[in-house]
């Protein structure tokens, strides 16, 4: 089975700023074999493939593919070696042809001009060898997701490929697209290719690869067959110490609020979600915990009116609406954090004081419209200190200059200010750090304390654990499963949606 | 844990005070603000320095006046253009716009026999619609169906040229007795402000005025600076951003009924040509990002005042009117590529 070619990486180091995140990591691949890589986010994997395709520079270490030894590659270099690299997010050109697109940048030519022909010939030859059936001259737009992943494999695999790292592959994918990926990864593997599946899934990895190396915090923490390994001991391996770290918030000393403050019953939406039952009690936080893609979000923003509802109702606070947008949804009393600050949250290049005071505009200024810097200044004083705000003391400081946990916590009193009594917190620790998380979930308790309905669709257990009082579980855009008070656990979530 | 110990506080309401000592950024980050309008009018001081040294005419009191009126249309409209750009917007019809506006007053009250102040009204009203007109289409397009604002109000800028060229059959369209808004003074000596120089700085002042403290003016920011963020926050861009081109049309119309009674004719294939470049030009070098969220009133004066300054000044030094154009296309790009420098500096 084995080809004899190896890729080796040895005593791999890397800092960002200062901050090592890899702390003399190995690996050790086989041609004709899968090996797994697998750890939580922000444990390194990335990083450590990104260095081998030559996207990053190793600070130390040393690359070994086959006979030859680089202290660091560069793309072009890596390429040549005949490493690919197929992305979690999609690198294609969707404007162009499937066929373009396999051979992107590699076009046959002559005298300047493409020979559409071979590029043709080419394409079919390499979609053969796949086993689909496309035909090459659609543009890549017109396709589905999977299918365009697809036509990323091709691209990878085109040419002399001799390895190939897969990031996450699965995110987006249906079942059936998973099931296709993984044949052609076997395919490959029969061929003698040395592939580095990186995965956050159990499962897959039990599916799909020989040998498995877990990373954790930018060390390997586990390295082995993937039959001689249990499922719980890749768990261990994977969360830590941590896995006895986590800590349920303290018992609630409040009561509940009788009519939910958010209710879905049967609500489906398109292909996001469907069938989801879902109440939040004033007062009570409750999570919606999913892998990315498992929906959870699209359900925050149904009830945030950026997404219609194709069956069943949403209630809020009893009442059945169906918002036509944002601003509706903000008036009645909904506030959304959305996961992805920079790009849906913060005003970057605007003051923190704008930033938390923008909803709340037509309140704080004289007539509706008249707003002076000191009535945000005095907006800002109330969230600084409440929400303890690291910054300078200066309501004009620009929000791109605080730290991503400042930044979210000035998000969250965005919607304080706003009196919002149903918060929608998507993700909300996501790119925080460690202290503040902690403080944006004392923070979270407490707004439930004084009768704010909650909602968490998140895809951070641990984060279930230390905040929610209830807890349920989405896969595939379905609740799989709901956890109430006491059966919390990080084992009971992973285990619930799935590994 | 320290939920418990915490003062019983009310967070939704926002008064508590909890704990938690303010760490204070770190000194390099301290003072960035200071240098984006600094820069300006060092570069503006410097022209003058130099334009004083070379001609004795350039401080005198009238040739300031003369720089004022000069710089007075394009004031007028860079104005709305700062708020616009702000939010990630353009208006490039608004050169030809102004030519329209005055073709359509000299059209209209040129020739017309009847009381002349009576025609002299109409005109005016109908300017104003149409300005208005400009700003509805430009907006209709841009907000309603979605067209990018650069290629909605490039098209509207070949329109408009187009039509004023029609109403005027290419001529040049006089008009007699509409004189005050361009040439005429407040006051006599030594008050004798130009009329258009007041109209320049009240316009300016009523937008600085909205754009540092009507939610107007701070949602314009927000939508540019994130348009997602802000409609997730509430914020009704489409219907703001309409707003802002009717405004811009609204300005135009001043611009020229301003533009047609200082010349006291409409050309209507050379009036106001190029005014777009120098709109642009004044506000992306006051400091206005073109990616948006960023830009200021007091910005956009200095802008304008280095344009005014710079071709005023090699008037006097008798440079061909062809560098001035040669001279204002490097400042653009100059600007643009101190916005570019800036962004990659300071990393913001």
């Amino acid at each position: 089975m084995s080809s004899g070619f190896r890729l080796e990486a040895r005593g791999i180091r890397k800092s960002f700023g200062g901050v090592e995140v890899l702390h003399g990591v190995d690996l050790t691949a086989a041609g004709g074999s899968v090996l797994a890589l697998l750890g939580e986010n922000g444990a390194g994997k990335s990083t450590l493939v990104k260095i081998i395709a030559g996207d990053y520079h190793a600070d130390a270490g040393e690359i070994q593919i086959g006979d030859e030894v680089h202290a660091s590659l560069d793309p072009v270099t890596a390429r040549g070696l005949g490493i690919r690299m197929i992305f979690q997010e999609m690198a294609d050109a969707p404007a162009l042809s499937i066929a373009e697109n396999i051979a992107l940048g590699r076009w046959p030519r002559r005298r300047g001009l493409v020979r559409w022909r071979e590029l043709r010939r080419h394409a079919e030859q390499v979609l053969d060898e796949l086993g689909v059936d496309l035909d090459p001259e659609r543009p890549v737009s017109s396709l589905r997701i999977g299918e365009r992943q697809v036509v990323e494999i091709a691209r990878a695999i085109s040419g002399d490929v001799r390895c190939l790292i897969l990031d996450e592959p699965t995110a987006a994918l249906s079942a059936q697209e998973v099931e296709r990926l993984f044949t052609f990864v076997h395919r490959l593997r029969e061929r003698g290719v040395v592939l580095v599946y990186i995965t956050h899934r159990l499962d897959e990895v039990r599916q799909i690869a020989d040998y498995v190396q877990v990373l954790r915090d930018g060390n390997v923490v586990l390295y082995g067959k993937v039959s001689d390994l249990d499922r719980r001991a890749l768990v261990s391996a994977m969360v830590g110490r941590a896995i006895d770290d986590v800590q349920r918030p303290p018992p609630r000393t409040w009561e509940l609020g009788e009519t939910p403050v958010l209710r879905f019953a049967g609500a489906s939406s398109g292909t996001a979600f469907r069938d989801v039952d879902l109440d939040v009690f004033p007062g009570e936080v409750v999570a919606l915990y999913g892998k990315v893609g498992s929906g959870t979000a699209e359900v925050a923003e149904a009830a945030f009116g950026t997404r219609r509802l194709t069956a069943g109702t949403f209630e809020l606070d009893g009442r059945s609406r169906s918002f036509r947008g944002p601003v509706q949804a903000i008036d009645a009393g909904v506030g959304l954090l959305p996961a992805d600050r920079q790009r849906e949250g913060a005003f970057m290049v605007r003051p923190v004081a704008e930033n938390i005071s923008a909803p709340s505009w037509p309140r704080l200024a004289k007539l509706k419209q008249f707003i002076t810097s000191r009535a945000e200044a005095l907006a800002y004083r109330r969230w600084h200190d409440a929400l303890s705000i690291r910054s300078r003391e200066d309501p004009k400081q620009p929000m791109a200059t605080l730290s991503g946990g400042n930044q979210q916590k000035v998000m969250l009193g965005r919607w304080l200010e706003r009196r919002s009594h149903a918060l929608l917190l998507v993700e909300p620790t996501r790119g925080v750090d460690v202290g503040a998380r902690q403080e944006i979930y004392r923070s979270i308790r407490r707004l439930g304390s004084e009768g704010v309905g909650i909602l968490i669709p998140t895809s951070d257990y641990e984060e279930v654990v230390q905040v929610a009082d209830r807890a349920l579980v989405m896969a595939r855009g379905q609740i799989v499963a709901r956890l109430a008070e006491d059966s919390i656990s990080t084992e009971q979530l992973i285990e619930a949606a799935g590994g | 844990m320290a939920d418990e110990q915490a003062p019983v506080t009310t967070l939704a309401s926002g008064e508590a005070a909890a704990e938690g000592p303010a760490v204070a950024e770190p000194e390099a980050r301290r003072g960035r603000r200071v240098p984006e309008v600094a820069a300006l009018v060092l570069f503006l001081v410097a022209e003058i320095v130099f334009f004083s040294i070379k001609s004795p005419y350039f401080l005198e009191r009238d040739n300031w006046f003369n720089i004022l009126t000069a710089i007075a249309v394009v004031g007028v409209i860079a104005a709305p253009a700062t708020l616009l750009l702000v939010a990630g917007q353009f208006d490039l019809s608004v050169g030809s716009g102004t030519a329209f506006c005055g073709v359509i007053m000299a059209y209209v009250a040129g020739d017309q026999a009847g009381s002349l102040d009576k025609a002299n009204w109409l005109g005016v009203v109908l300017v104003l619609l149409a300005g208005l007109a400009i700003g509805t289409i430009n907006g209709f397009f841009v907000t309603v169906v979605g067209v990018n604002a650069l290629i909605t109000t490039l098209g509207m800028l070949a329109v408009l040229r187009g039509l004023s060229q029609v109403i005027a059959s290419g001529q040049t369209l006089f008009l007699g007795a509409f004189s005050g808004l361009g040439q005429g003074r407040v006051a006599a000596a030594p008050f004798d402000i130009p009329i258009s120089a007041i109209i320049l700085v009240v316009v300016l002042a009523i937008f600085w005025f909205v754009m540092r403290y009507t939610v107007y003016g701070r949602s314009m920011y927000a939508i540019g600076s994130n348009p997602v963020a802000a409609r997730l926050s509430g914020v009704r861009s489409r219907r703001l951003i309409y707003i802002g081109f009717l405004l811009s049309g609204l300005c135009t119309a001043i611009g020229g009924l301003m533009l047609v009674s200082e010349v006291g004719a409409a050309a209507s294939g050379t009036a106001a040509l190029g005014y777009e470049l120098q709109v642009v030009t004044a506000v992306i070098l006051g400091g206005a990002s073109l990616a948006g969220g960023r830009g200021t009133i007091l910005g956009t004066v200095l802008g304008l005042l280095i344009i005014g300054v710079l071709n005023n000044g090699l008037n006097l030094l008798s440079v061909d009117a062809f560098w001035q154009q040669v001279a204002q296309g490097t400042l653009l790009i100059a600007a643009v590529s101190f916005d570019q420098l800036r962004i990659r500096f300071t990393g913001e």
